[in-house]
């Protein structure tokens, strides 16, 4: 493998709300928001403008009305790139591929520096009317859709049939919804951070059974910028960063279920992108430090955890409702306080996750701080985990 | 082999689409059969049917008809659903395993278990046929 690349800089706004619409007078623009981000971002990275050779965004939703959004932010940030300049979609994997096309676009040598970047405007429409979109990207739209399944009724399959086969509660699996809103009381940029506790996740409205409002994700915007570079570029900044030690990622062949029956909670896709990373890396999964991964419901981190080896085979709910993975656990897992709470901007949430781990491998993730973080695991998934895309990273003193 | 017909009211909420080459399973079902395309030369089924066997990649297949049975994997309700399916909240849905070693996703009509035995039930709408799953029936 060529010159080592890092993350070396990164900007994030708070998740929230923030899309407007025409009634309201004015409105926060997309290129704006993510404008200042790129400056803040480049900032913290120690570098200027001149440096950046490429720009790697993710798709915006069909709801931002600037189409084209890559190349019209070249021209708004009066950028010229000798690297690439493009948009990546790819459901919720999206801003993975768009840190690893960044990662190979440093690692290829065709620019030192380049930015992973995306903003994801979708507050405006309505969960009844995305979910009319939504739902034909976590499905055949023939053969699934007309049934009337939405994405996270996969997931919610998954819990009950979880909870079957392990003898697993329906609490075991809320509180990992406790625990990750426990982390976010202390993320400034979470969305959702007042305390709770598991009588007010049971007390929910169902929404796909046995899950409940507080166990499914919120609806968000939100925006990050994260600086991409070859190491001989951030030891030149002088910034402490953090390196890409290991990279892994699978697609099982199947989209949301395999024709031929299989175990589906296994998560076979994050199973076999996880051992890839941590061959690539030369580590175990005993090794990591703390892990952010891409969870839209309790049971999604639980089943993740499991294939990625942090936790046993059906005791990962178990291990979450002890505390091993809580802030101070054995191994923490979404400091961020996750895409439950922290928030879920789907087409940017992963680099959402890049950021935390990046913030906690630098020692600047304050009150939620892991001791000693050395290795940090980041994984992002599509469907139903139908393909899974694995990141160590390294903090580098 | 047969599954049940039923008139279903209404129009169906997000017709499915129909090609040349699934008309004849949407036919099948609107008749009460429960067919899909196996190929001819590594001889596996899939579903839903395809011109191509996904398997081998061969493009020589054939219909066959299946048991139309099978047993529940997974199953959830759902209270939040897409703007066209407001009318039908809640409503439940599943993952079935057939016994020729296929699995598909269904409505779910009825409270039925996990690993219990269910049939493919013909659901014939104003505008055309969906299918769904309930519990096999004694008389079956």
């Amino acid at each position: 493998m060529g010159e080592n690349v890092v993350l070396l800089g990164g900007a994030a706004t708070p998740v929230g709300k923030m899309q407007g619409i025409a009634s309201d007078g004015t409105q926060q623009l997309e290129h704006e928001v993510l404008a200042k981000l790129v400056v803040e971002a480049l900032e913290d990275a120690g570098l200027r403008k001149c440096d950046v050779g490429s720009m790697i965004f993710t798709l915006p939703r069909p709801y931002t009305q600037q189409k084209y959004f890559a190349t019209f932010m070249a021209n708004y940030m009066r950028l010229p790139c000798e690297g690439l300049v493009m948009e990546v979609l790819g459901n919720g994997m999206t801003p993975a591929l768009t840190l690893q096309t960044a990662i190979d676009q440093v690692r290829l040598g065709r620019t030192k520096v380049a930015l992973a970047l995306g903003i994801n405007f979708e507050t405006g429409t309505s969960a009844p009317e995305h979910m009319m979109s939504s739902m034909r990207a976590t499905g055949d739209v023939d053969f699934h859709v007309p049934f009337g399944f939405t994405p996270i009724a996969w997931y919610a399959m998954d819990a009950v049939r979880y909870m079957h086969e392990y003898n697993v509660t329906r609490e075991e699996i809320a509180m990992v919804a406790v625990k990750n809103r426990r982390h976010a009381a202390d993320n400034p940029i979470a969305q959702f951070r007042k305390p709770m506790t598991l009588d007010d996740v049971l007390a929910q409205r169902p929404i796909v059974e046995p899950l409940g409002l507080f166990e499914v994700p919120g609806r968000g915007d939100g925006a990050v910028c994260i600086v991409v570079a070859s190491e001989d570029v951030a030891r030149e900044s002088g910034k402490p960063f953090v390196r890409v030690k290991g990279e892994g990622f699978y697609h099982e062949g199947a989209h949301q279920i395999s024709e031929v029956p299989n175990d589906m909670i296994a998560f076979e896709a994050a199973n076999i992108a996880g051992a890839k990373a941590y061959s690539n890396a030369g580590i175990t999964p005993g090794d990591v430090d703390l892990a952010e991964i891409y969870a839209p419901c309790t049971i999604v981190e639980i089943l993740a955890a499991e294939a990625l080896g942090l936790c046993s085979r059906g005791q990962g709910a178990g291990q979450a409702a002890s505390g091993e993975t809580a802030l101070g656990g054995r191994i923490p897992i979404c400091t961020s306080g996750g895409l439950l709470s922290r928030g879920h901007p789907a087409y940017v949430t992963a680099l959402y996750n890049y950021f935390e781990l990046m913030e906690q491998l630098r020692g600047r993730a304050g009150a939620r701080q892991v001791r000693n973080a050395e290795l940090g695991l980041a994984c992002t998934e599509l469907g139903n985990y139908n393909a899974a895309m694995v990141h160590i990273l390294e903090a580098v003193a | 082999m047969t599954i049940p017909v039923e008139t279903a009211p209404g129009v169906r909420p997000y017709p499915p689409r129909m090609s040349a080459f699934t008309k004849p399973f949407w036919d099948g079902v609107a008749a009460g059969l429960f067919r899909t395309s196996q190929c001819d030369t590594c001889h596996k089924p899939s579903f839903p049917p395809k011109p191509v066997c996904p398997h081998c990649w061969s493009n020589a297949v054939s219909w066959i008809d299946l048991s139309g049975r099978g047993t529940l994997y997974s199953a959830t309700t759902i209270h939040a659903g897409p703007a066209v399916f407001a009318a039908d909240l809640p409503y439940r849905v599943g993952i079935v395993d057939l016994p020729e070693g296929l699995r598909l996703a269904t409505r779910v009509l009825d409270d039925s278990a996990l690993d219990e035995a269910v049939e493919l039930v013909a659901l014939i709408h104003d505008d055309g046929p969906l299918y769904g799953a309930r519990r096999l029936s004694d008389h079956g």
